[in-house]
């Protein structure tokens, strides 16, 4: 009841952060932002560097940042909060718990693990010592089913996997998803357009782990191109990035297809045309722009998805990344893993959020007016 | 335009240097031997292993006193270089090899093994593996009794205080009865020595009154008292001066509370390595094991360790049979798509599949190639069937159930390599074993007569009722055709569900089910590794059932003398009374150690025999389904890998546990065609 309580609370704030007058949102953003830098560069350099890095990044914020990311800020905070307090209510709910064996555990040894790992019975006091954690001591805690590591070493080699990855699909995505999509926009109806987008319907509708396999099957058993699966040259790179870029390729493509046919109407690629500029410089300059806006803000959660690893590709191929962690400490009911995850997650996502917001006003002259 | 090309092309460039950076962060040289070990070690404290990836890995970087030959599978000298047991054999002296060193150079001492084998039992450790060396006098005592003592003493009384005020007159047997189940009291009394306890665990129905509460109060506690004192004398001494110590630093004597035949074979299982102390205490989190820190003793050392990419094992240069070992590195891969794994063996990048680790439904054409080795396994599956719930408390509606079902279906049409049906628990193939009479065969009039005796004539009146598996497409499959069989052959409602792991496991340890499926992989090579799953209150029994006789007759097994002294109670029920009667006037008459020695062998695998039979031909909590077949695909030019063993008496048989000690495999890259055995 309390915990409904709480979350309910936590909804509000949330919302009320909306209405937060500006020399407010400054100061508290300035703060809150600081925190954050504090918080992230502990882990990496220790506690010294981070008061440092914390004063100098509210100076920062106070003086230079845009209000539009000093309201992310203010937003976000309480946002990571809620996060974790409601995952953590949801994990607590699930059945089982991380000590659960095939074999029975005493309720004595049980509860000296509880203490050990300081996942208590309760998910409220769990909470606590998890916020604890996080702010005082610096660490996302020790996963309890991967013994003698902290969330944190696990994460470490396995983010940099999944961002390299991700970083390679999503550039074959959008290469291959905006060259099929322009392409069938500007010949509507015609034989090519039908071609790409069944080929973009074909990505869209067959899932990863069977276009992997079959890649799988062509290049490495019958044609002996590349390796079946692992990691450590750009040759195991290739069959785990397509099969990742394809689905996204494909919607991509329809994205981009439709934008250009919606663009290709309006009134000022018609004054283009009317000042008699060429048409392949109508399309790349006034037309592309109208064009991306939709696979932008497509790509924003794709991105943050894409490089936080795909647990179906990585198994597949044996790739080391970080999709592993999601679903393992979801399966194993590893708490801090769950949640140490969740919030790189939720990190990326407003990462590349921002990022798309901020491209919007590049892209959209009306969008850059409205904000300044 | 030219603006926003460059822009672009310079993100392309800047991600494909992160790409290569975090490449060129891994590379690592490839080992001689490389294998695909299902899934990524939880850990490597031999104390906290408890599965067949952990357990490969730490034989190959631990020794214990003893280990398993390649070629046999029996015990020869590890650590140990010789030993001695005394003729009651209840007394070992090791004598460990001056040639034993650790990794870093710390001579192998006789202390090494008090503090691991303290370390094991160490209630705060909360080793699931411990019971598996309690035969070790004191060990019992240290690792359980405190706790017990403490639920004696506070939560028991209190629920005791609870049970005399609820009801002030007597109190009704069903009160009596939930007070014993919840508060676990035949796990908390096990073994207890005490008249007036003993009498009251094994009552008949009926009220208790208050005056009777009251003793039963005095004696709770007075046992509280007991195993507290026991464990205060067994943490004074065990590991000290009892139990197992130190004569010196080579000599490590190890007393037993019963002669136990298989003790030698366990000292080579992966809870009685030793560990380094100085290495563990220096750490204060459960990380002493990673590759940065860790000490160990074994043929190899753990060189790396990256979670989901591989686990490197180079040859130890410490170790003292470091002149036997020929392979140079080994990589084990935690990969836990088979199919992928599959594609690795098929593509030439690993050399051994082990079981499980590529996709069962590929095994009918698989085990065609010479490169696949198949044999029986000692483990078992079987369903569990909850007995506290109606109608399945009723013994005939559960053989009933266990005649409905024709297993031959399921292992010739569903699995199909090699799977034996299975009739018993206990898999064939134990040296010395002579299964029990069965009541289980495939009789449909039988099972129809049976579930009619019981009420449901013609399945009429049968509640509905389901069978319930963890995910997973094998499950499945066997869990339709089973529900399919009985629905047919029974005219009952059945319905097969699933759950995943975890909400199946809270499922099946609450009695949540009616039919549950499970399986047991044998231990060691003996029927008291399944056997033992039973007892009342076990911790993988899980079926509610509990039955005096069967325990009595497993505590009897683990201490054979105990039984010869006073075998009337086990007598007057056992269905072979005459022939254990026979044993143990042989044991009682026979002082000449070995030859006694080797009848209370036998005498014990007799005592274990009748307590299966209690369990499929009188009983059937539980619904056998198979018997497991393993199946390993090996390149040829991996030697020294047995599937089929050598017995020091000449005699060959099956790998039955599928176990290849890495210290003997070796690596011939020119092997010559096929020359039979591996």
């Amino acid at each position: 009841m309390i915990e409904l309580l709480a979350l309910l609370f936590g909804l509000a704030t949330l919302a009320a952060t909306a209405w937060c007058p500006p020399r407010l949102t400054r100061v508290l953003g300035s703060l809150l932002f600081a925190l954050m830098v504090g918080v992230v560069s502990r882990f990496a350099f220790g506690v010294h560097v981070a008061l440092l890095a914390a004063a100098l990044a509210a100076v920062l914020a106070l003086r230079f940042f845009p209000p539009l990311v000093l309201r992310r800020v203010v937003f976000l905070v309480p946002a990571l909060v809620l996060l974790i307090f409601s995952t953590t209510l949801l994990m607590y709910r699930a059945p089982g718990n991380p000590f659960a064996n095939e074999r029975a555990t005493s309720p004595q040894v049980e509860a000296a693990l509880r203490a050990q790992y300081g996942v208590p019975k309760n998910a409220s006091a769990f909470f606590g010592i998890y916020m604890r954690r996080l702010l005082v001591e610096g660490t996302l805690g020790p996963s309890i089913k991967v013994q003698g590591r902290t969330v944190e070493e696990l994460i470490a080699p396995a983010f940099p996997v999944s961002v390299a990855l991700g970083l390679l699909a999503l550039i074959l995505s959008v290469v291959i998803g905006l060259t099929l999509g322009i392409f069938a926009g500007l010949k509507k109806n015609s034989l090519a357009d039908h071609v790409s987008m069944a080929l973009a319907l074909f990505g869209v509708s067959l899932p990863s782990f069977v276009l992997g396999a079959g890649a799988m099957i062509v290049f490495s058993l019958w044609l002996g191109w590349l390796p079946v699966a692992g990691w450590g040259s750009l040759r195991h790179l290739v069959m785990p990035a397509f099969a990742l870029a394809l689905p996204n390729a494909a919607i991509i493509a329809r994205l981009a297809r439709s934008g250009m046919i919606e663009v290709m109407q309006q009134d000022f690629v018609r004054t283009a045309r009317a000042k008699g500029l060429p048409e392949s410089w109508v399309i790349a300059r006034h037309a592309m722009r109208g064009t991306l806006i939709p696979v932008v803000s497509f790509l924003g959660p794709a991105a943050a998805a894409i490089m936080t690893g795909s647990f179906v590709v990585e198994v597949l191929f044996a790739v080391p990344g970080m999709g592993q962690w999601f679903v393992k400490g979801a399966i194993n009911r590893d708490y801090s893993v769950v949640l140490g995850t969740a919030i790189v997650y939720f990190g990326m996502i407003i990462l590349f959020n921002l990022l798309v917001d901020l491209a919007y006003s590049w892209l959209d002259p009306r969008v850059r007016s409205s904000d300044a | 335009m030219l603006r926003t090309l460059i822009s672009a092309f310079l993100v392309i460039v800047a991600s494909l240097a992160v790409v290569g950076l975090t490449l060129s962060a891994s590379t690592g040289r490839r080992a001689e031997l490389r294998f695909v070990n299902s899934t990524e070690p939880k850990t490597l404290d031999p104390h906290l292993i408890t599965g067949e990836p952990e357990g490969r890995i730490a034989e190959a970087i631990f020794e214990g006193l003893t280990r398993l030959d390649a070629q046999s599978l029996e015990p020869v000298p590890g650590v140990a270089e010789s030993w001695e047991i005394t003729p009651d054999g209840k007394t070992y002296t090791f004598h460990i090899r001056t040639g034993a060193r650790w990794s870093d150079g710390h001579p192998l001492t006789a202390q090494d093994f008090t503090y691991a084998w303290r370390r094991l039992q160490d209630p705060s450790l909360g080793a699931e593996y411990a019971y598996i060396m309690q035969m070790v006098r004191y060990s019992e005592a240290f690792n359980t009794h405190e706790a017990q003592a403490s639920a004696l003493e506070g939560p028991i009384q209190n629920a005791l205080h609870e049970l005399g005020h609820s009801s002030p007159g007597a109190v009704p047997d069903k009160a009596v009865r939930d007070f014993v189940s919840k508060q676990h009291l035949d796990a908390v009394l096990k073994g207890t020595p005490n008249a007036a306890l003993r009498a009251f665990l094994l009552r008949g129905p009926g009220e208790l009154t208050q005056g009777e509460l009251g003793v039963l109060a005095t004696e709770l506690a007075r046992e509280g008292q007991r195993r507290r004192a026991l464990y205060q004398e067994a943490k004074l001494h065990f590991g000290i001066d009892g139990g197992v110590y130190a004569k010196d630093e080579h000599t490590l004597i190890v007393e037993l509370v019963a002669p136990t035949p298989y003790f030698l074979a366990l000292t080579a299982f992966y809870p009685a390595y030793p560990v380094p102390r100085w290495a563990i205490e220096k750490q204060t989190g459960r990380n002493w094991f990673l590759p940065a820190n860790i000490v160990s003793n074994g043929a190899f050392r753990l060189a790396e360790w990256s979670v989901g990419s591989r686990i490197h094992l180079e040859r130890s240069d410490t170790y003292w049979g470091r002149s036997d070992v020929k392979l140079r590195s080994a990589d084990a891969l935690p990969l836990e798509n088979q199919t992928t794994g599959l594609n690795l063996y098929l593509t030439g990048e690993v050399d051994w599949l082990p079981q499980n680790t590529y996709p069962a439904e590929l095994a009918q054409d698989l085990r065609k190639r010479p490169d696949f080795f198949i044999g029986p396994a000692l483990i078992v599956y079987y369903y569990r069937i909850n007995v506290t719930r109606k109608p399945f408390d009723d013994v005939r509606v559960r053989k009933a159930l266990n005649l409905a079902v024709d297993r031959d279906v399921i292992t010739r049409e569903v699995l199909g390599v090699g799977q034996q049906s299975a009739f018993r628990l206990v898999p064939p193939g134990i040296r010395g074993y002579t299964p029990p009479d069965t009541g289980i065969s495939y009789d449909v009039a039988q099972a129809q007569k049976l579930l009619a005796d019981a009420g449901f004539p013609g399945g009429r009146g049968f509640p509905k009722f389901g069978i319930l598996y963890n995910t997973l497409e094998t499950h499945k499959k066997i869990a339709e055709v089973i529900a399919d069989q009985l629905r047919r052959n029974l005219n009952i409602d059945v319905s097969a569900y699933n759950q995943e792991w975890q909400s199946y496991q809270q499922s099946t340890r609450s009695l949540d089910y009616d039919l549950s499926r499970a399986a047991w992989v044998g231990d060691y090579e003996d029927p008291n590794t399944f056997l033992d799953l039973f007892t009342t209150n076990g911790g993988n029994n899980q079926t509610g059932w509990s039955n005096l006789v069967y325990d009595r007759l497993l505590e009897a097994a683990g201490n054979v003398e105990e039984f010869v002294a006073a075998p009337a109670f086990i007598l007057q029920h056992a269905s072979r009374a005459p022939e254990l009667e026979r044993l143990a006037d042989a044991v009682r008459l026979n002082k000449e150690a070995p030859s006694r020695l080797k009848v209370m062998a036998e005498l014990r695998l007799e005592l274990l025999g009748e307590a299966e039979r209690i369990l499929v031909h009188d009983e059937f909590p539980i619904l056998p389904v198979y018997f497991y077949v393993i199946g390993d695909m090996v390149k040829p030019k991996v030697k020294g890998f047995y599937t089929k063993l050598r017995g020091s008496d000449g005699a060959t048989r099956s790998n039955l546990r599928d176990l290849h000690p890495l210290r003997s495999i070796y690596i011939d890259e020119h092997p010559s065609p096929r020359d039979g055995a591996p």
